[in-house]
């Protein structure tokens, strides 16, 4: 502004520089250093609620924080969103090309059990599979409608943390397989084409050339989805499996200390998310070769 | 030796094929010319069964290509066995379909070739640059070495330059010329007129899926004898 208005002020080709040295002054944003001011108090003041507040009581937070029983459920939350991950998605790699298949029969089953395990909530779920003594009380395995050669116990067989395991399994499927969907739909068909041309076998098609490409779109979104399950792992403590929500909820049915109890568990999501954020920032490095010049 | 006999092709109730008979001898260079549209392409794609005849019968070195024949009926061929008749037809195409995961490289050994073939094109020195890294002519230099990988009997090249800026072009048709020079059976669909007549031994005119008009360059480019040929060749030799 200054430059224009010296321009215009001046009469010609009195004061004015030589045109190939003027100064280029930036322009300036008053308003970003008052909108970041004020923003910067509303935080200040929410941290010093925050460590003021006697309510967070933090002398307990951080008594219970590593303490052997947390520890022990933050164990089966690891294993839970671990095991539901590998299952969900072998599942979805087997679902997605099921469902995208010229095979009607395949891509009609796939489209029926996407349908019903996303409709269905986690805890129903979660619930009708800890129940199912009720509906089978002996399961086999043996020809389809003719004789049976194992006999179960339905209740021996599907355990509390099974039914759990069982439920997360399949409604991690059902979401994975769309996952997977997208990442090939992303594919150039082009790509296979060249592929056909070259005469390379289907399976090698879909591991070397369809798979690799596809990883680029699946993995933010199983990032996302893998955060989701660690979370949802928490529903499962309505089947009184000792993970890391249902164990806070034990101490503080019997201390009452129910927020900073509530807080230990906070972090601890908090953290855990951080470090699959950080391995997600490394694989998909790994899958972007190539992309980047 | 390459023989389509009463091809036909369709798309819906579009005739894109009719009746397209050709005979290509065996280390020859035949150019395919013709208006967008005329079914050049998918003349090509028929060749390698990317896309299925619906009439008529295309052989490679006399074997039948998509079908086996028992008595009186055609029996179309299992994907593995259509997939194991490609590996013996090169295709190179118009954007150039390199797998932009893998080095050039790794896109060679892919298709069964190595850094040999990079060398024939020209490009050992970019092994391990990926495809992104490469301009458009080095890219489509890579994709015919791929091609040779499988040391076909046969390159089919749908439009491999009409993606090229103009100054890349002269890399990719040298390479072409280099490969017809040694021997190899290749059909190609080009608007290179230059190139046609320099390289081709036989050109074919194709027009609305029909074979119009074949011979030696200097008969179809100099000597027209159908007037669609004409008129499309004033348009295209300014």
């Amino acid at each position: 502004m200054s430059l224009l208005s010296r321009t215009t002020a001046s009469p010609p080709g009195v004061t004015e520089p030589p045109s190939d040295n003027l100064v280029v002054v930036p322009a300036r944003h008053p308003w970003r250093w008052i909108a970041a001011a004020a923003v910067l108090i509303v935080v200040a003041q929410f941290l010093h609620g925050l460590i003021t507040n006697p309510g967070w009581d933090w002398a307990t937070f951080f008594g219970y924080f590593f303490e052997k029983s947390v520890m022990d459920a933050l164990l089966i939350t690891l294993e839970l969103t671990f095991a539901g991950a590998v299952l969900g998605f072998a599942g979805g790699i087997v679902l997605a090309p099921m469902r995208m298949s010229k095979n009607p029969v395949l891509a009609w089953v796939s489209w029926t059990f996407i349908w019903v395990f996303r409709s269905v909530p986690l805890i129903v779920q979660l619930l009708f599979w800890a129940n199912l003594g009720y509906l089978y009380d002996r399961l086999q395995i043996g020809v389809p409608f003719g004789p049976g050669f194992l006999h179960f116990e339905t209740s021996t067989l599907v355990s509390a943390f099974g039914a759990a395991l069982l439920g997360l399994a399949l409604h991690e499927a059902a979401y994975a397989a769309e996952i997977v969907r997208a990442g090939i739909l992303s594919v150039d068909s082009r790509q296979l084409e060249a592929a056909a041309a070259l005469g390379i076998p289907r399976l090698r098609q879909f591991r070397r050339i369809l798979l690799p490409q596809a990883m680029r779109a699946i993995l933010p979104n199983a990032a996302n989805e893998l955060v989701n399950l660690l979370k949802s792992t928490s529903v499962v403590y309505v089947l009184a499996i000792g993970e890391l929500f249902y164990q806070v909820q034990v101490i503080y049915g019997r201390n009452g200390r129910v927020v900073p109890l509530l807080l230990v568990a906070t972090v601890w999501y908090v953290i855990l998310t951080a470090a699959l954020s950080v391995l997600q920032h490394y694989v998909e490095r790994r899958y972007s070769r190539g992309y980047v010049r | 030796m390459i023989e389509l006999s009463g091809v036909h092709k369709s798309f819906g109730t579009l005739e894109v094929l009719r009746d397209v008979t050709l005979t290509v001898p065996a280390g020859s260079v035949t150019v395919i010319l013709g208006p967008s549209g005329s079914g050049k392409s998918t003349l090509l794609r028929c060749i390698n069964h990317l896309e299925k005849v619906d009439r008529g019968r295309v052989r490679v070195d006399g074997e039948l290509i998509g079908y086996r024949r028992a008595g009186d009926k055609l029996y179309e061929l299992s994907e593995r066995h259509i997939l194991k008749q490609r590996a013996k037809i090169g295709f190179v195409f118009q954007t150039f379909n390199l797998f932009p995961h893998m080095t050039a490289l790794q896109n060679v050994a892919e298709a069964g070739g190595g850094i040999e073939l990079l060398e024939r094109v020209g490009l050992a020195h970019k092994a391990h640059s990926y495809p992104r890294q490469l301009s458009g002519g080095q890219q489509q230099r890579v994709a015919i070495a791929r091609a040779l990988g499988r040391q076909p009997k046969l390159i089919l090249f749908d439009e491999p330059t009409s993606a090229l800026d103009p100054e890349l072009v002269g890399e990719v048709l040298d390479v072409m010329r280099d490969l017809a020079r040694a021997g190899t059976t290749m059909i190609v669909v080009t608007h290179e007129i230059g190139f046609a007549r320099e390289v081709a031994d036989t050109i074919v005119f194709l027009d609305e899926g029909r074979l119009l008009e074949q011979g030696p360059p200097t008969e179809v480019l100099d000597n027209p004898q159908h007037e669609r040929t004409r008129a499309f060749l004033s348009k295209v030799l300014v």
